[in-house]
């Protein structure tokens, strides 16, 4: 019995040592110190870290659109639900919640690096003690997010050694978007409209986004304005009543799935009498997160494209191959 | 009726019919002779309203106003029955906690049940809340109900399903979220249907107009006079009990917790000269619907004037809980007759037995120090391990908080329940924790602070302005337990209220408070380990030093005053180190609920009857209790972690109704 355990052991020993000889010999070339501008200043790391660890959803998405397995992220089962794109592979370790994750197990696991966003900046002093800290503030009403959260992606790639992958996949993204764009024109040719989106919070008050949310900075790289100026705020939205929608006027409204009282809208005398629901000019869009990192604007585009393509006045060809499905390809 | 009586009806009649037409132009476009058009032809509404404005006059104006005047009236109206009931002026659906058994009753099912939301919520509800009402009655004793006890059996209740409800909701965020308006009270209509689903619901009400006031007018003889006159007393409770639960809990239901309206109306209905079981209930009635009509429309009127929208929920806890100490504040008469009676021990404890108690909490510290959960080759596995560098710079500052804080809070409980002849009283149920808590959630959401910058000075202020207050409303009324009750249950509502209103705001920042709420240790640094723990033990110092004042104390104050006492100047300088202690506890670790309860009990059950000797027992078992939770919270569900506020919560308020029950059986 003993002697079986041991041996289990030992054979592991044995693969982790192949493991990291194999990794060490491809990653000779990446041993020089690097320098990343993250949310504090200029950090040093003394080489390309290899084990990384990260504590927010969003600095998670950054790292995973970058090529890279994170050795651990918090709350996964929470990530699955409701940021979805891009997937966490089975191989990550759950470190417990985006407000208290789990120090002691994260020591174990001796990453290189650990990233964190604003929720874990006050535990800086004690992750420091683990491995170096690099911090990426996304969310702030005093900055521009969407800027932030390109800049951080960049920067993140700089750390991982990954700078012409992010260049790439950003550039495949602006593409992506420009395809949209002019899927969207010929749907619309006399002019695009102007949009507002929200989430239903309950079946009288929603969650207005305005400036600072991914989902206008998507429409305006498509080349959408807002159907109701909104100023900034640290994360885009703002609870407004229900009816402040009717400020939508000619515009067209976009609420976010899920909303479980969905079926209600449909008898609701007073949802019908808003004028973007008279002019049929309402859509859902397939839910998406709202408050992600920088592909995540692609995912937005993507969402709100695929809604606003379904209720414009020219319906695209079908012979026209759908952007999200070329993307596919080209992951592959 | 008498003509005093028909002024009194027809004014207040008046004062709803100007509040309603008022309510009606918060936030209106359409004139004033349209909106009469409307009115008239209600029927033919459909064909009518066109505009934009006429629609939202029509489909989401006047339910909300109808709806304001339903839930107001019922609250109220149920009010009164249960205040009468229980012949308890501090008795409503807010201070027995039923509103928290249907909350978290609809947490549970949101979060793990959420394809049953839609046709089982009024149910689940009201089963919540019929379970909570159950088991402040089995602590209590339904022949017990028309003191205090039965009103801190009601917050403590309402503390341990908070926290389980808070626990549920920290570790599934993001399912619980469209939990948040409705929690906070919100009237606002989206067409009649809410309307329409609840009116029939409340028609049972007519069954109370029947046979409350003969029932009500039998029960003020006293119990055995009605008994005496036939009347099956029990049944005839339970069954009213029941017909008003279902009132509220399905009025909860629609929309949301709205607290103080049902603890307030029948104290005004009285304070105006409500004197026959029926007058009360009638006036109760149409005095809840006009503070809720009112208040409502201050809630809109406040939504158009700040970017936040401010649920109706909110603006009645801000009027409210000032309005309640300002009602009540004459029945806060002195109670020195009083005298402290604990739990009954068979045991007898001397001084010896420290040590060995002492033994005990440092074994629990050995095993949380040496023994958790850890993950070996990406597998979790039980470990005893001597903590490497790292783990020790996390694990003793945790530790030390629990000690510190455990006994701090189980100490300011001793001197608490002797200093107001409760045995039921605990520092986190008076205002003195919540104050701090109060200054701390409001910094958060009105200053923009870190909650988790646990800035101490906030919390000293919150705490000793409330100590401040009672004071100054304590001298006045000789320093009555219930003065000190009502300003705990009015701030405590004020907190959840506020809370909740963070909660609706609906980002991260609420998530941040909700986890401060839960009183954890994670975030406690070395400094503030040492400055709590050094604070805690002067504290305990001078309350071992003092333990003379306290036994005269709990004696009586004429017996203290007849031994030399200069008994004003020990209660003050003793109630302050109570909130000395709530205060920094709070600031460092977040509020934490029960150990100021349970551990002054068990130093007794254990024999320690002696304030000099229950000190010490109480504090060390304190500290026991908060060790062994904080431990089983950073591994009952590792990787993740239940806070040992929350933990200590459920543990300790389970632990004290099983003995509050058994107490009641032997008894």
């Amino acid at each position: 019995m003993l002697a079986a355990q041991l041996s289990v052991i030992l054979a592991r020993a044995v693969l982790i040592t192949a493991m990291i000889l194999v990794s060490w010999g491809s990653q000779a070339e990446s041993q020089a110190p690097v320098q990343v501008e993250d949310s504090r200043g200029l950090q040093t790391l003394v080489q390309v870290p290899s084990r990384v660890a990260v504590l927010n959803w969003d600095v998670a998405e950054q790292v995973l659109e970058l090529g890279i397995t994170p050795i651990a992220m918090p709350d996964i089962a929470g990530y699955r639900q409701w940021v979805m794109k891009p997937q966490v592979p089975e191989s990550v370790l759950d470190i417990g919640t985006r407000v208290e994750p789990n120090f002691q197990r994260l020591a174990t696991l001796k990453p290189d690096v650990i990233i964190i966003a604003s929720p874990q900046l006050d535990l800086l002093p004690k992750l420091e003690l683990i491995a170096p800290v690099l911090f990426f503030q996304t969310y702030s009403e005093h900055h521009n997010n969407a800027k932030a959260a390109l800049d951080n992606f960049k920067q993140i790639a700089k750390a991982l050694g990954r700078e012409e992958l992010a260049s790439a996949r950003l550039a495949k993204m602006y593409a992506n978007i420009e395809q949209m764009k002019a899927r969207l024109e010929a749907a619309y040719p006399d002019k695009l409209p102007k949009v507002t989106t929200f989430r239903f919070a309950s079946m009288t008050s929603i969650y207005q986004y305005g400036d600072n949310s991914t989902s206008q900075y998507a429409l305006s790289l498509l080349g959408i304005e807002p159907a109701i100026a909104q100023g900034r705020t640290q994360w885009g939205a703002r609870q407004k009543r229900l009816k402040d929608l009717r400020h939508v006027d000619e515009g067209i409204a976009l609420y976010f799935r899920p909303f479980a009282q969905e079926s209600q809208l449909e008898s609701s005398v007073m949802w019908h009498a808003m004028p973007f629901v008279r002019a049929k000019k309402m859509n859902s869009v397939e839910s998406a997160w709202n408050y992600g990192g920088a592909i995540s604007i692609e995912y937005m585009a993507q969402a709100l494209t695929d809604s606003l393509l379904e209720i414009a006045p020219v319906k695209p060809e079908l012979t026209q191959v759908s952007v999200s499905t070329q993307q596919g390809e080209l992951n592959q | 009726m008498h003509k005093y009586q028909i002024f009194r009806y027809s004014t207040t009649l008046l004062f709803l019919l100007l509040m309603t037409a008022m309510s009606a132009q918060v936030d209106t476009q359409i004139s004033l002779s349209s909106q009469w058009h409307l009115l008239v032809d209600f029927s033919q509404r459909h064909l009518l309203a066109n505009s934009f404005d006429e629609i939202m006059f029509v489909e989401s104006q006047l339910p909300r106003i109808v709806m304001a005047i339903m839930v107001g009236a019922t609250l109220g109206l149920v009010g009164s029955l249960m205040q009468q009931l229980t012949q308890n002026p501090l008795v409503s659906p807010l201070t027995l906690g039923t509103a928290s058994g249907a909350w978290l009753a609809l947490v549970v099912l949101n979060v793990w049940f959420p394809g049953f939301v839609g046709e089982y919520a009024s149910l689940a509800a009201m089963l919540g809340a019929i379970l909570t009402l159950g088991l402040v009655i089995l602590i209590t004793g339904i022949r017990n109900m028309s003191g205090l006890p039965v009103v801190l059996a009601g917050m403590a209740v309402n503390i341990l399903l908070g926290a389980i409800a808070t626990a549920i909701i920290l570790l599934n965020d993001q399912y619980a979220k469209n939990l948040f308006i409705w929690g906070a009270g919100d009237l606002a209509q989206n067409g009649w249907q809410q309307v329409q689903w609840l009116a029939p619901k409340l028609s049972v009400a007519v069954l109370i107009f029947i046979f409350a006031p003969r029932i009500l007018s039998l029960l003020r003889m006293g119990q055995t006079g009605a008994a005496a006159r036939g009347l099956n007393i029990v049944p005839a409770f339970l069954g009213l009990f029941t017909l008003g639960l279902w009132l509220v809990a399905s009025s909860i239901t629609a929309v949301g917790v709205i607290s103080f309206i049902g603890l307030l109306a029948p104290n005004i209905a009285r304070q105006l000269g409500a004197r026959t079981p029926k007058d009360e209930l009638f006036f109760s009635m149409l005095l809840g619907a006009l503070v809720l009509v009112a208040t409502d429309a201050l809630a809109m009127l406040l939504s158009t004037y700040t970017f936040d929208l401010v649920p109706s929920g909110t603006a009645a806890a801000l009027i409210g809980a000032p309005a309640l100490i300002w009602f009540t504040r004459r029945k806060m008469g002195a109670q020195d007759q009083l005298s402290l009676t604990l739990p009954k021990s068979r045991y007898q404890m001397t001084p010896k037995a420290l040590p060995l108690m002492a033994l005990c909490l440092l074994a629990f510290s050995v095993i949380s120090l040496f023994i958790s959960k850890a993950t070996v080759e990406q597998e979790i596995v039980w470990l005893f391990s001597f903590p490497d560098a790292f783990g020790w710079q996390i694990r003793w500052p945790r530790l030390l908080t629990s000690i510190a804080s455990g006994a701090g809070l189980a100490v300011a409980g001793v001197l608490l329940q002797r200093l107001i002849y409760n045995p039921l009283a605990s520092p986190d149920i008076l205002g003195i924790s919540a104050g701090a808590t109060l200054a701390l959630v409001g910094g958060t959401i009105f200053l923009g602070l870190n909650i988790f910058d646990g800035t101490p000075a906030i919390a000293f202020i919150g705490s000793m302005s409330v100590l401040g207050l009672l004071l100054i409303l304590g001298k006045r009324h000789q320093y009555a337990p219930s003065m000190l009750v009502l300003t705990g249950i009015a701030l405590t509502a004020l907190i959840e209220a506020m809370v909740q209103f963070a909660l609706a705001r609906g980002d991260e920042t609420s998530y941040t408070i909700l986890s401060w709420l839960a009183g954890s240790t994670y975030r406690v640094t070395p400094v503030s380990a040492l400055v709590l723990t050094s604070a805690v033990v002067l504290l305990i110092g001078f309350a071992l030093l003092t333990s003379r004042w306290l036994t005269l104390i709990s004696a009586g104050r004429e017996f203290a005053k007849a031994r030399g006492l200069n008994v004003p100047r020990a209660f003050i300088s003793l109630l302050s180190c109570v909130a000395l202690l709530c205060a920094i506890v709070t600031a460092t670790m977040g509020p934490v609920a029960f150990v100021g309860l349970l551990a002054p009990h068990m130093a007794v059950i254990l024999g320690a009857k002696k304030a000099e000797l229950q000190i010490p027992t109480a504090a060390l078992l304190g500290a026991s209790l908060m060790v062994f939770s904080d431990w089983l919270g950073q591994n009952l569900v590792y990787p993740s972690q239940i806070a040992a506020g929350t933990l200590v919560a459920i543990v300790g308020g389970l632990y004290f109704i099983v003995l509050l029950i058994q107490g009641r059986r032997m008894a």
